[in-house]
């Protein structure tokens, strides 16, 4: 314990009783008071102002302290949140540049199917020209084979008819020839006479039905 | 009345909180603060050179992660117990209540644990009381929640 000489005592004692200032601190606790009464109450006096300091310093150290305690939590949740939007916003970005990159391959698919439609048309509309090309290929195909049949027939008919008109003429001067030959001979006619008659009469016939049933196909030709 | 304590805390604040505490409870009237663990080791390592056990606090509090120091407050225990001479009482001061840390202090020689918090001061008045057993080191390792 600290001792201290009276004249000391009572410059302490004046100095707080005029000025109020007084001994602070755990030095109060350490100086002697011995049996001056006055100096003893001085230093009681000192010890519970210097308490009441205390107290009041440390209820507000602690209430700094809390909040600072809540502070750094504060700065601590909006670093979590500055962190989840940065993570947010990174996402969203990686998603736009994944829209931007489907985008334009729909945009390429897009014009993609309208070339292949216009290639499409193209080849339709030049599909419709082959077809009514080959349709008046057809036509004219058909056209052609017939007029060949039909030649084809006329060449025959008139082949027909030069063969039995050769016959019919043929037969004629043969039976004629025969008659002519049986008269200058002097020989019997009545049977050849009869004969030819009858033969040209059969040969006109059927001349005459030849020529008419080629008419008459001819005609039905040229109805069809 | 313990003679002298060391605090080994990084933060300044709770060096006032400790001080007006440990005044107010009559716990020690001499109280050195310093905010990083190799400031401490520096201390210890003069005293334990130059065999200064006057100056020597004979309380060690050291805050369990002292931010701004090369390690951490149990390797300072293990440090001040193990290669700078021992003979003081030391524990952890830290709001942290790791059983894991706990046991890894009691292992550094750590004797006390004290739970920071708001109210500090019922602990250290429980802590004054049973400080002899940790002078004479017949207390066991306790945990002040």
């Amino acid at each position: 314990m600290i001792k201290i000489d009276l004249n000391t005592k009572k410059t302490l004692i004046d100095l707080y009783n005029k000025k109020g200032i007084g001994l602070e601190g755990n030095i109060t606790k350490l100086i002697d008071g011995e049996d001056d009464e006055e100096f003893k109450e001085y230093l009681k006096t000192c010890q519970t102002k210097d308490e009441e300091k205390r107290k009041k310093r440390l209820e507000m150290t602690k209430k700094i302290q809390k909040q600072n305690d809540e502070l750094t939590n504060a700065n601590n949740e909006n670093e979590r949140i500055l962190g989840e939007l940065q993570e947010t916003l990174r996402e969203v970005e990686e998603s736009r540049l994944t829209f931007e990159v489907q985008n334009r391959e729909l945009n390429e698919w897009k014009q993609d199917n309208l070339r292949l439609t216009e290639e499409l048309k193209n080849e339709m509309v030049k599909a419709e020209q082959a077809k009514i090309d080959a349709e008046t290929a057809k036509q004219s195909a058909e056209n052609d084979l017939d007029l060949l049949q039909k030649r084809t027939q006329n060449q025959l008919i008139s082949t027909i008819v030069r063969v039995a008109l050769w016959i019919i003429v043929g037969v004629g001067f043969i039976t004629t020839g025969v008659y002519v030959f049986t008269m200058l001979m002097g020989k019997d006619t009545q049977v050849i006479s009869a004969a030819w008659s009858n033969m040209f009469g059969i040969l006109l016939t059927n001349a005459f039905s030849i020529i008419g049933t080629i008419m008459g196909i001819k005609y039905a030709s040229k109805e069809e | 009345m313990i003679d002298s304590i060391l605090l080994v805390d990084d933060e300044d604040l709770f060096h006032l909180v400790f001080e007006d505490a440990c005044s107010l409870l009559d716990i020690s009237l001499s109280l050195q603060s310093v905010t990083s663990a190799d400031e401490a080791e520096k201390m210890f390592k003069k005293w334990f050179e130059e065999n200064n056990t006057e100056d020597k606090p004979e309380c060690v509090f050291v805050d369990l992660n002292i931010v701004g120091s090369s390690f951490d407050g149990i390797e300072l225990i293990r440090k001040i117990n193990f290669q700078y001479g021992n003979h003081v009482v030391i524990g952890i001061i830290s709001s942290s209540n790791e059983s894991e840390e706990q046991a890894k202090a009691v292992h550094a020689g750590a004797q006390f644990w004290i739970i920071k918090s708001d109210e500090i001061e019922p602990r250290l008045e429980e802590f004054r009381n049973d400080y002899d057993g940790y002078k004479n080191r017949t207390a066991p390792f306790k945990i002040y929640r």
